[in-house]
């Protein structure tokens, strides 16, 4: 009697690698913003003062744009990108309304410790369409927001102040711990960026929001130190298959 | 900025709970904590106009009848002679100079001032000075408090351009660098305008004859000042956010009669200086506008009674926008205004429908190429991209961290080959990454590249049938052979001469640029797939580990699912993994060979041998117990 052939070797675990979690996590957020019918556009992480601040209505005195803010390079020519907000100035520089971008990457600001990295994640959208308002950027958010967290989630709007959005708002979420979080910026595109952008806003209006990565995918996973995204340990990065 | 809520309360006369309070702050965008009975209140940058008490009543007067009961001198006032020019309008087109004598110092403060220091627990100064801070808190307009005794010239503002130093009430002292907007007397800087006052001719405890200066700043001209030479200032932080023009004489007069409070003034007189024209700015009146910029349906009345309430005035058809709020520019700002009264949360939401655009394959190669290495055991990692080490074409930070990060990375590779070592020194032995990201070189302008990189040691993988096979050039050359037949890849092996380790698997590497790849990879048919849900993360350990191996022999086929039942679920919380390491089936003596790894190591302390030998005798014991299972080697215990 030949009883091994009943029985099956033991199972062959291939070790298969796995994303990294902010990539998987920006990842699942552009596919779903782009099931919403917004399209992804590039741009580059070394940007000029002009598309980072100047374009955006951040004007010369605010503070981002400090030395200690921001980091510069190659004396002062050009900056490190410290949101991915100048790849929509170039996405509407290069198309007429209506747009709908979403644009996503890395950022940089001049920042290292417990709860700062001087490399982060954005996602950042826009929609520019005859009369877009205020009451449709919170219908997207809440459709974000309950894709991400699940209909349940208790959220909440605050006025909050942006150069590049007239209104501003800030959204936070109810933790189950009974604690509101922030988790995104958004607002009305100030007309200003869209006039700076060829723009007519006296005809068109728009709606922008962003969100940092590495917040929403500490959520997600319940990671507590946000450096823990980048000791590229393999006991931590093997937990996100 | 903190605030009592008392003092909040004693102007509004439906005297709101503290929590009431709270809810309208949340609700008009200003964030806090409370301490107590403070509200800590975070304000946004835009929204300088709310750094003081009455800046927030004006605010609050939207949800509650505020009644403010600041009393003033009201009498005419002296012209004060002083010595003072004016090089520099631009930055500072409207100044006051109060100069008040008083009879004698007060001990005891009275009334709103008391409180203040009370309700907030500060320490007193000297009298003028903490009229003048009280008066800052009250209004929102800093004042400085020159000894009227020791300004002996003739006083100057101007903008500096040559290096001095100068030393601050709060006796440091500091080199002023580059451009600097300053009052100087005799070529010596006594104050650094809108940041802190001077040394040399600030009030102490016996002043009676004061000279307050009431001024305003550019903004522009304050910014980053008090970061530069590292000194906490409340005046530039209210300069830097933009103060109300149109308050000095206001303020100077309520001055005035806190001062005659607590002490007979002998002597009072002012000098004012305004090249400032006409800073009103006005709005058309548009409801429909603001009906569409929010998506709501608010009655011209509504809005009429909002702004009215927050200080706007309505003349004919336009909207006057109070001198304070230097914030409120267009109809999208007036809309914010009419938004906060209503509360954005009780703003309805209104369906969104974005028209559908061509859906671009987007990075499809750089997806493929991905889930071909995930399917190869890689794991992704993400690397920030300063470095010590330059080339000649790297790109360097003007301001770095530290001169560890004073270039951008001209390569993935020496990121992985750290990130490598990294987890052998945690005793992985079986290690593969990649990275994807934008490398960025100088070399007669920026340049961009999209690359690829890997890096690969040690095993093959831990699974039984990869385990004994390391990682070589020809493992990793033939995987990517049969996925690009036709393509050829620099790989190169990696020395590990200059390396702090005694490990010596060779390290493979090959890094490329992304638009090398051809499209032969969309044919590439992936098994790995997305995580389909968010998995909760358990905190890992960096204490070292170590591993026992365990080989078994069994006659009884059937015995295998129990051992491995057994094993590969072992509860412990020393073991961190077990893995089938090792598997033959010989079919003639039809004899089954397998052999388990154990990794050992705990959370809290770093493991001794004794310690990993309780559990692992456990192990052996527990298993010996299954029928027909044998341990070659070991000697069976009676």
């Amino acid at each position: 009697m030949s009883i091994h052939k009943d029985i099956p070797p033991p199972e062959l675990k291939k070790d298969r690698g796995s994303l990294h979690p902010i990539n998987h996590m920006k990842d699942s957020i552009m596919n779903l913003l782009t099931s919403f019918g917004f399209e992804i556009v590039e741009g580059p992480e070394i940007e000029t003062e002009e598309f980072n601040f100047d374009m955006l209505n951040i004007k010369k005195s605010h503070p981002a744009r400090q030395m200690h803010d921001t980091f510069y390079i190659e004396k002062k020519s050009n900056l490190l990108r410290t949101h991915t907000s100048p790849v929509q100035i170039r996405g509407m520089l290069q198309k007429k309304p209506p747009l709908a971008f979403i644009s996503g990457g890395k950022v940089y600001r001049k920042d290292d410790d417990a709860t700062h990295l001087p490399m982060f994640h954005q996602v950042e959208g826009i929609y520019v369409d005859e009369v877009v308002s205020f009451a449709q950027l919170k219908d997207l958010i809440y459709k974000i927001i309950y894709s991400l967290f699940g209909s349940d989630i208790e959220l909440r709007f605050r006025p909050s102040y942006f150069p590049f959005t007239e209104p501003s708002a800030e959204v936070d979420i109810l933790s189950k711990e009974g604690k509101w979080l922030e988790i995104l910026g958004c607002g009305l595109v100030n007309p200003i960026v869209l006039e700076n952008c060829n723009i007519d806003s006296t005809k068109y209006s728009g709606l922008a929001f962003g969100l940092g990565i590495e917040r929403i995918a500490m959520l997600k996973h319940g990671v507590t130190d946000i450096r823990d995204f980048y000791k590229s340990n393999l006991d931590f990065l093997n937990q996100f298959k | 900025m903190k605030i009592a809520y008392s003092h909040l309360a004693q102007s509004i006369l439906e005297k709101p709970t503290i929590e009431q309070i709270s809810d309208s702050l949340f609700q008009l965008g200003h964030e806090h904590e409370i301490d107590g009975s403070i509200f800590d209140i975070e304000f946004t940058p835009n929204r300088g106009d709310c750094l003081s008490l009455d800046g927030l009543l004006r605010d609050l007067a939207v949800f509650y009848t505020v009644e403010f009961n600041r009393d003033i001198y009201t009498e005419k006032l002296d012209d004060f002679l002083i010595d003072f020019e004016n090089l520099s309008k631009s930055i500072c087109p409207k100044i006051s100079f109060l100069k008040l004598e008083i009879e004698e110092i007060p001990e005891v403060y009275k009334n709103t001032l008391n409180n203040y220091f009370k309700e907030l627990s500060l320490n007193r100064n000297n009298f003028f000075t903490d009229v003048s801070n009280y008066l800052s808190y009250e209004t929102g307009q800093p004042t400085h408090c020159y000894d009227a005794g020791k300004i002996t010239g003739k006083l100057l503002f101007h903008e500096m351009e040559n290096d001095k130093e100068f030393e601050t009430l709060l006796d440091t002292k500091i080199n002023l660098t580059g451009k600097n907007s300053v009052f100087s007397l005799n070529n010596e800087v006594i104050n650094l305008a809108g940041v802190v006052g001077g040394k040399s001719t600030s009030c102490s405890k016996d002043t009676k004859v004061v000279i307050v200066e009431c001024a305003f700043f550019q903004p522009e001209a304050i910014i980053g000042k008090s970061v530069k030479y590292d000194i906490q200032s409340e005046a530039s932080h209210k300069f830097e956010r933009g103060v109300d023009p149109e308050c000095h004489d206001q303020v100077l007069r309520r001055f005035i009669n806190i001062v005659n409070e607590h002490s007979n003034i002998k002597n009072m007189s002012i000098f004012s200086y305004n090249s400032l024209e006409n800073s009103t700015h006005q709005i058309p009146i548009n409801v429909k506008k603001i009906n569409q910029v929010i998506g709501i349906d608010v009655s011209k009345e509504k809005y009429t009674n909002y702004l009215t309430k927050l200080g706007f005035v309505f003349e004919g058809e336009f909207v006057k926008v109070p001198s304070f709020r230097s914030d409120v520019k267009t109809q999208n700002d007036l809309a914010e205004e009419i938004a906060r009264v209503i509360g954005y949360d009780n703003i309805p939401r209104v369906e969104i429908n974005i028209p559908k655009s061509e859906k671009l394959n987007h990075k499809a190669i750089e997806k493929k190429l991905k889930y071909f290495l995930l399917d190869n055991g890689f794991y992704e990692v993400i690397n920030p991209p300063f470095v010590s080490l330059n080339s000649d074409k790297s790109i360097k930070v003007d301001n770095p961290l530290d001169s560890n990060r004073k270039f951008l990375r001209t390569n993935i590779t020496n990121s992985l080959l750290d990130n490598l070592l990294f987890n052998e020194r945690r005793q992985k032995d079986s290690i593969k990454l990649f990275e994807i990201s934008d490398i960025y070189s100088s070399n007669g302008g920026i340049h961009k590249k999209r690359k690829l990189s890997l890096i690969a040691s040690g095993r093959v993988g831990l699974d039984y049938i990869n385990f004994s096979k390391k990682v070589n050039l020809k493992y990793i050359s033939s995987l990517f052979k049969q996925i690009f037949p036709e393509e050829v890849f620099d790989f190169k092996i990696l020395s590990r001469d200059s390396l702090d380790t005694k490990i010596k698997n060779e390290i493979i590497a090959l890094e490329v640029d992304i638009d090398q790849f051809s499209n032969d990879i969309l044919a590439y048919k992936e098994i790995s797939s997305p995580p389909k849900n968010f998995n909760q993360y358990r905190p890992i350990s960096d204490l070292p580990s170590s591993f026992k191996d365990i080989s078994f022999s069994l006659n009884d086929y059937s015995k295998m699912k129990d051992l491995q039942d057994l094993l590969l679920n072992y509860k412990s919380n020393i073991v961190k993994d077990v893995f089938v390491f090792d598997y033959f089936s010989n079919e003639k003596t039809e004899q089954i060979k397998i052999g388990f790894r154990f990794v050992f190591q705990s959370k809290k302390i770093t493991l001794t041998a004794a310690e990993i030998d309780v559990v692992y005798n456990e192990i052996i014991n527990k298993t010996l117990r299954i029928e027909g299972i044998t341990i070659p080697g070991m000697q069976e215990t009676p």
